[in-house]
C-alpha cells in the first residue's frame, strides 16, 4: 500500500515537471499534432545510442538535414508519416532544444527504487 | 623395543608420515582450491541466471512510458545499470570500483558479474549485478577437507606403523643374534678369565716364581681380556640394564681403579701423579662410572709411551686425565666426535671404549673435551 502510494507520488511530481517554452515551442507542439509521441523517439534513441552525448550528435546531424537514411524511425515508418523538413534554426538553438528535449525525456530521473 | 629400533622406527614413520602428510595436504588443498572454484562457479552461473531475469524486465521497462519507472530489484542480488560511457544510471547499489575488463570477479565477500545488454534498453549498455558469497557450501568444504585429512592421517599413522615394524623385523633379528653371539661368547670368556687372574694371584702369593715378568704379562693380558668382557657385558645389557644411582664418591673410586690397572702402569713405567681432590661426590650408577673411568685410564696407558707421563686431576667439577702419548690431530679430534655420533648411530660399529664413554656422558649429561697436541700428549676432560 506504502510502495502504491510512493508510485503515485513521485509520478504525480514527474507529471508535475513542464517542457520548457523553447523545447514546447520547437518540439512537442508539432509531435502531439502529428501524433508522434517525442517520449518513444527518445527511447529509441536512447536504445540505440545509450548515451545523451551519442543521441545529441546524431540527432543535430538529423534535424539538421533528415532524411530516411539518418532517421531514427523504421522505413515503414515513413509509408505513414512525410519525412521531415530541415528545421529552420540557427545551431545554437538546435543544440539548446536538443538538450532541453534530453533533459525532459531522461530516465535517469524516472527510475524508482522500493 | 631397543633404542636402535626404536630410533629406527621413529625416523622411518617421520620420513613416511610427513611425506604422505605433504603429499595428502597438498592433494587435499588443490581439491578444495577446485571444488571452491566449482562452487563460486554455480554461484556465478546464479547471476548470470539473474542478469537474464534482470534483461527482461529492463526490456519491459523500456515499453513503458508511465512517469516513474520501479527499478527492478531482487533480494539476494543488488545490480545496476550503466551506459556506454560508463556513467551511472540506475541501481539498487553503486560500487566504487568496477573492473570492467572481467566478466565475473570476486571483491571481498562479493561476487560480481558485468553484464552486457544489447539492444541498450533504457541506454544500459552494462547491467553490473552482485551478491554476496554463499559461504555455506565453502565451509561444508573446508569442514570435509579437514576431516578427510584427520581421517587419512589416522590410516597413514596405523599403516606407517605396521610398516615400519615389518620394516625394522630383518634389523632386530639381526641385532638379537649379535646380542645372543655377544652373550654366548662373553659368558664363556668369563670363567677361563676368571681362572687365570685367580691362579695368577695365587701363584703370585703362595710361591716364588722366576717368570715373574712373564706373569706380569699373561695379568696384563687377561686383565684386557677382562676389560674386554666388562665392556661387551655392558654394552649387551646397557639396554634393559636396571641402574641403581647412588652417590658415589669418586675420588673413591678413582683410586681402586687406579689399583685395577697398577699393573699396566707399572708395565709401561709410567710416571703417575695423582691430584684427587677428596670426597668428590656424584650421583651415579657405579657400573656406569667403572666403565667410564676404565675406558679413559686404558687408552690413556695404552697409547702413552713408555716411561711416559700420567696425570689424573679430579675437581669439584672435573676430571682430567693427561698423557703423553701419540696425541691425536687436530682435523682428526673432530672425527672421532664424528665417529662417537656414527658409532652411537648405528649401535657399536666403531670404538666400543670411546663409545662407551660417550653413552655414560650423554646419560648423565655431562660435557665430553679432547684437547691434544699431535705426538706430545692428549688430555681428555669430562665436566659435569
Amino acid at each position: 500500500m506504502v510502495r502504491f502510494f510512493l508510485i503515485i507520488v513521485i509520478s504525480l511530481n514527474l507529471t508535475a515537471q513542464t517542457p520548457s517554452p523553447m523545447l514546447q515551442k520547437n518540439c512537442i507542439e508539432c509531435h502531439i499534432k502529428q501524433k508522434i509521441p517525442s517520449e518513444l523517439i527518445y527511447r529509441r534513441y536512447l536504445m540505440r545510442y545509450s548515451t545523451h552525448k551519442a543521441i545529441k550528435k546524431t540527432l543535430l546531424e538529423y534535424l539538421k538535414a533528415p532524411s530516411k537514411e539518418n532517421s531514427i524511425m523504421p522505413k515503414q515508418f515513413f509509408l505513414k508519416f512525410p519525412q521531415k523538413e530541415a528545421l529552420d534554426m540557427n545551431e545554437t538553438v538546435l543544440e539548446e532544444s536538443i538538450d532541453a528535449y534530453l533533459d525532459y525525456f531522461d530516465v535517469r530521473r524516472r527510475f524508482v527504487s522500493f | 623395543m631397543l633404542q636402535s629400533e626404536k630410533r629406527s622406527l621413529f625416523r622411518f614413520l617421520g620420513i613416511y608420515l610427513s611425506s604422505t602428510f605433504l603429499l595428502f595436504f597438498l592433494a587435499t588443498v588443490i581439491f578444495y582450491d577446485f571444488q571452491k572454484h566449482q562452487i563460486i562457479d554455480t554461484q556465478n552461473r546464479g547471476l548470470s541466471q539473474e542478469a537474464e531475469r534482470l534483461t527482461e524486465a529492463l526490456r519491459g521497462l523500456n515499453r513503458t512510458f508511465t512517469p516513474s519507472l520501479v527499478y527492478p530489484k531482487e533480494r539476494h542480488f543488488d545490480s545496476a545499470i550503466y551506459n556506454l560511457d560508463r556513467e551511472y544510471i540506475f541501481g539498487s547499489f553503486n560500487p566504487k570500483t568496477i573492473f570492467w575488463d572481467r566478466e565475473y570477479y570476486q571483491q571481498g565477500e562479493m561476487l560480481f558479474y558485468i553484464h552486457a545488454l544489447h539492444p541498450y534498453y533504457l541506454g544500459a549498455s552494462h547491467l553490473v549485478i552482485a551478491r554476496m558469497i554463499d559461504q555455506e557450501p565453502i565451509d561444508n568444504l573446508l569442514n570435509m577437507s579437514i576431516v578427510f585429512l584427520f581421517v587419512a592421517g589416522i590410516f597413514f599413522t596405523v599403516l606407517g606403523l605396521f610398516l615400519g615394524r615389518l620394516f625394522i623385523a630383518p634389523m632386530k633379528e639381526s641385532i638379537e643374534n649379535m646380542n645372543r653371539f655377544i652373550e654366548d661368547t662373553t659368558h664363556e670368556f668369563n670363567t677361563p678369565i676368571s681362572t687365570i687372574l685367580t691362579n695368577i694371584e695365587l701363584l703370585d702369593t703362595l710361591y716364588e716364581c722366576e717368570g715373574k715378568q712373564e706373569m706380569k704379562r699373561i695379568e696384563i693380558a687377561s686383565k684386557t681380556l677382562s676389560r674386554l668382557y666388562e665392556d661387551l657385558s655392558y654394552l649387551k645389557l646397557n639396554h634393559n640394564y636396571h641402574r641403581e644411582i647412588e652417590a658415589l664418591d669418586i675420588s673413591q673410586l678413582i683410586y681402586e681403579r687406579i689399583e685395577y690397572f697398577n699393573t699396566l702402569i707399572e708395565a709401561k713405567q709410567l710416571d703417575l701423579t695423582l691430584n684427587i681432590k677428596k670426597d668428590i661426590v656424584l650421583d651415579m650408577d657405579r657400573n656406569d662410572a667403572i666403565r667410564m673411568i676404565d675406558n679413559l685410564l686404558s687408552n690413556a696407558i695404552k697409547y702413552n709411551k713408555k716411561e711416559g707421563i700420567l696425570n689424573i686431576t679430579l675437581t669439584k667439577n672435573r676430571l682430567s686425565i693427561l698423557d703423553s702419548g701419540v696425541g691425536i690431530k687436530k682435523e682428526d679430534i673432530e672425527l672421532i666426535h664424528g665417529r662417537f655420533k656414527r658409532a652411537n648411530m648405528s649401535e657399536g660399529g666403531f670404538g666400543i671404549g670411546l663409545d662407551i664413554v660417550n653413552q655414560v656422558v650423554e646419560r648423565y649429561g655431562f660435557r665430553f673435551h679432547i684437547i691434544s697436541i699431535y705426538t706430545k700428549n692428549t688430555e681428555v676432560i669430562i665436566e659435569w
